[in-house]
């Protein structure tokens, strides 16, 4: 027999992932629902999901290898499409888990599941768009001849980072949107200006070489410079990640679990807010 | 704690702050970092101190009138909300249903829309997948189950989301007025199917304003009133409290007309049946009975009906010269939206003199449980349903 204890004012500060697990299904029903609303239902589906970040790596190609002539080890558009990859799945995870309470309020309010199903459940349908892109970055890499490096065996652990660090950006985004719409605006903004202080179009040594080592290490404060720099070394190789590839782990796991914590806080609030 | 308990609530409340705060900007949480205690926050309690037992097996209606915390209370233990004060206890896995179709993808096909649904109301997939041939059954219409349900009429649609709902095999499950919606034959088909959860042992919590589903359903009641616990015992006698309370307070009628030429001798609030209540369904016309004790065909006196809000807002008046001593004004269905309301009543002669007045008399609810507005629970979404065309 199930039992149960609400009491005023008293709740665990930590996350209830017994629970969470308990709703596993849910989770991937909403997965699959986004997935199924996304992509089965547009008369052009997945046409969708290559054309935005197609026409992306383009512009970023044409204005930064051209116009600027950046230069890179390997094929600047394969260096460019590269980072794409990692940032499309990273915004569009951010994008969509940031905004999923609101968008899910008629939910919220009429029944009782653990809310953090639903950010979470965006992390999955990205998955998608990512398997997208990476397969043009294969092709580009048979096209340019370009060989794996040797730690190509690394490239998901990358992938998973990234996940966690838009979960963990998401989820706080979130949470604060329900009690200050705000951050609805904030959300469009933090991934215009994330594009450009990530090296996504341009190597971070170019950044690195151009800022004193203090404001490097701000640099590296955004979790995705270490994880894109990161996914490159693995498929490209090249120096070793160093300290300031760490100081971006470091900040994807505190964002992450700070995420976590705060959630939870407000969580039990948030059908009074929608 | 005895073993035989399902629920227990002890001193439960509920406090919402209404007030600026409550918008969230952040413009206005970081202006009170810096303002000490600046804005005035308007509390309001829609449960005070609620304690109660349920014992398994129970089945209890939840009866009371508009805002007097019934839905806080259902949202509290289906723990959409947190309690403000006090500690429940619940044996047993929960299931709520608060509306039908929670979480319904206008995209997605029937049959998709079961397994969404069945996940968010707390099932397996495996659960909903076992029970997915007698839902689509129950439903009745399986020849649309592959058809995305936006092209549902909204019959099918609630067909197909209480069939869900009907199959959920929770321990305790709480009910909120989701009967009340589908055709008559549905409805009946509903109630029959609750009938056999209730049956079978299980608890149930179900609110509602129909009287007549409660009685038929419930074993015990509990009525609330602003919040508070009024009684809690067995169901005929408190339906039977509910109505005596309602009516008491609500009628009017003049004790001493003899000493008045021209004044109101009673106002009944009545239903089509021409029986005295004041509980009105948005699909209901409202009858309201004066009787009036003046001179006839004397002078130019007219009566002046003024309908509010309970909160003061005037909804329409009318003015009516009097040539009868009664007179039966019916308000149409589907005009005034969920709230309470109540009267003011004058007798005069329009800008000249006033010979009798009445204010704030004959109190009745209006209830909304099937309107396309419904659907907004506690949002307040205007006094008078619009009249208007699309075009």
């Amino acid at each position: 027999m199930e039992k149960l204890i609400i009491e005023a004012g008293k709740k665990s500060i930590v996350p209830n992932f017994k629970e969470l697990f308990r709703y596993k299904d849910l989770f991937w029903t909403l997965s699959w629902r986004d997935f199924k609303v996304r992509y089965a239902q547009t008369t052009i589906g997945l046409l969708w999901a290559v054309l935005q970040p197609v026409v992306t790596i383009a512009i970023l190609s044409i204005v930064f290898g051209r116009f600027v002539g950046v230069e890179t080890d390997v094929p600047y558009l394969l260096y460019n499409v590269s980072g794409m990859a990692i940032w499309t799945y990273f915004s569009f995870v951010l994008s969509n888990s940031g905004n999923s309470i609101i968008s899910a309020q008629g939910m919220v309010k009429k029944i009782y599941f653990p809310r953090l199903i639903i950010p979470l459940s965006k992390a999955v349908v990205g998955l998608i768009d990512l398997a997208i892109v990476i397969l043009i970055l294969i092709g580009l890499m048979i096209y340019y001849r370009v060989m794996p490096s040797a730690n190509v065996w690394a490239a998901p652990l990358f992938i998973l980072l990234s996940m966690i660090a838009s979960l963990g950006a998401g989820i706080w985004l979130s949470a604060l949107t329900v009690r200050f719409r705000d951050f609805q605006h904030v959300l469009p903004f933090i991934v215009q200006i994330g594009l450009y202080v990530t090296p996504i179009a341009y190597p971070a040594e170019f950044a690195m070489k151009s800022l004193p080592s203090w404001a490097a290490q701000i640099y590296f404060l955004n979790p995705m410079a270490g994880i894109i720099q990161g996914f490159r070394w693995s498929l490209f190789g090249g120096s070793a990640p160093d300290g300031y590839f760490w100081i971006s782990v470091v900040m994807v796991f505190v964002l992450f679990i700070s995420s976590l914590f705060y959630f939870r806080k407000v969580e039990d609030e948030m059908a009074d807010f929608v | 704690m005895k073993n035989d308990i399902a629920i227990k609530l002890e001193g439960v409340s509920k406090k919402y702050t209404i007030g600026k705060e409550k918008d969230g900007s952040l413009r206005g949480t970081l202006a009170s970092l810096f303002s000490k205690k600046s804005e005035k926050q308007e509390e309001f309690w829609a449960l005070k101190d609620v304690s109660f037992e349920v014992k398994k097996g129970d089945v209890i209606g939840i009866i009371g009138r508009n805002g007097a915390g019934k839905s806080t209370l259902l949202k509290i233990l289906s723990q959409i909300t947190r309690p403000t004060e006090g500690k429940i206890e619940i044996n047993g896995r929960v299931a709520s249903l608060l509306e039908v179709g929670t979480g319904f993808h206008p995209e997605l096909t029937g049959r998709e829309n079961i397994f969404l649904n069945g996940t968010i109301l707390g099932m397996t997939r495996k659960e909903v997948q076992s029970k997915f041939d007698e839902i689509v059954a129950f439903s009745g219409i399986e020849k649309f189950i592959d058809t995305p349900v936006k092209h549902y009429s909204s019959g099918m649609y609630v067909r197909l989301a209480f069939a869900v709902a009907a199959h959920l095999e929770p321990e305790i499950l709480i009910i909120d007025e989701v009967l009340a919606v589908g055709d008559a034959e549905f409805q009946k088909k509903c109630l029959g199917k609750m009938k056999d959860v209730a049956g079978e042992g299980r608890t149930v919590l179900f609110v509602s304003h129909d009287l007549a589903a409660v009685k038929s359903l419930c074993t015990r009641g509990v009525l609330l009133k602003d919040g508070n616990l009024k009684i809690n015992s067995n169901v005929t006698e408190v339906i039977d409290k509910y109505i005596i309370n309602s009516n008491a307070q609500k009628d009017y009628y003049n004790a001493d007309i003899n000493d008045l030429k021209y004044s109101v001798i009673s106002i009944e609030i009545k239903n089509y049946n021409n029986e005295i209540n004041h509980n009105f369904s948005i699909q209901e016309d409202i009858y309201i009975d004066l009787k009036l004790n003046i001179p006839l065909k004397k002078e130019n006196y007219t009566i002046f009906i003024n309908v509010k809000t309970i909160q003061g807002v005037s909804v329409f008046s009318i003015e009516k010269p009097i040539l009868s001593l009664n007179h039966i004004l019916i308000i149409n269905k589907q005009f005034l939206t969920r709230g309470i309301y109540t009267l003011d009543v004058f007798i005069h002669i329009p800008r000249q003199y006033q010979a009798f007045s009445l204010t704030n008399v004959c109190e009745f609810d209006v209830y909304d449980s099937d309107s396309e507005l419904s659907v907004h629970g506690d949002y307040n979404y205007g006094v008078v349903f619009g009249n208007y065309i699309w075009q």
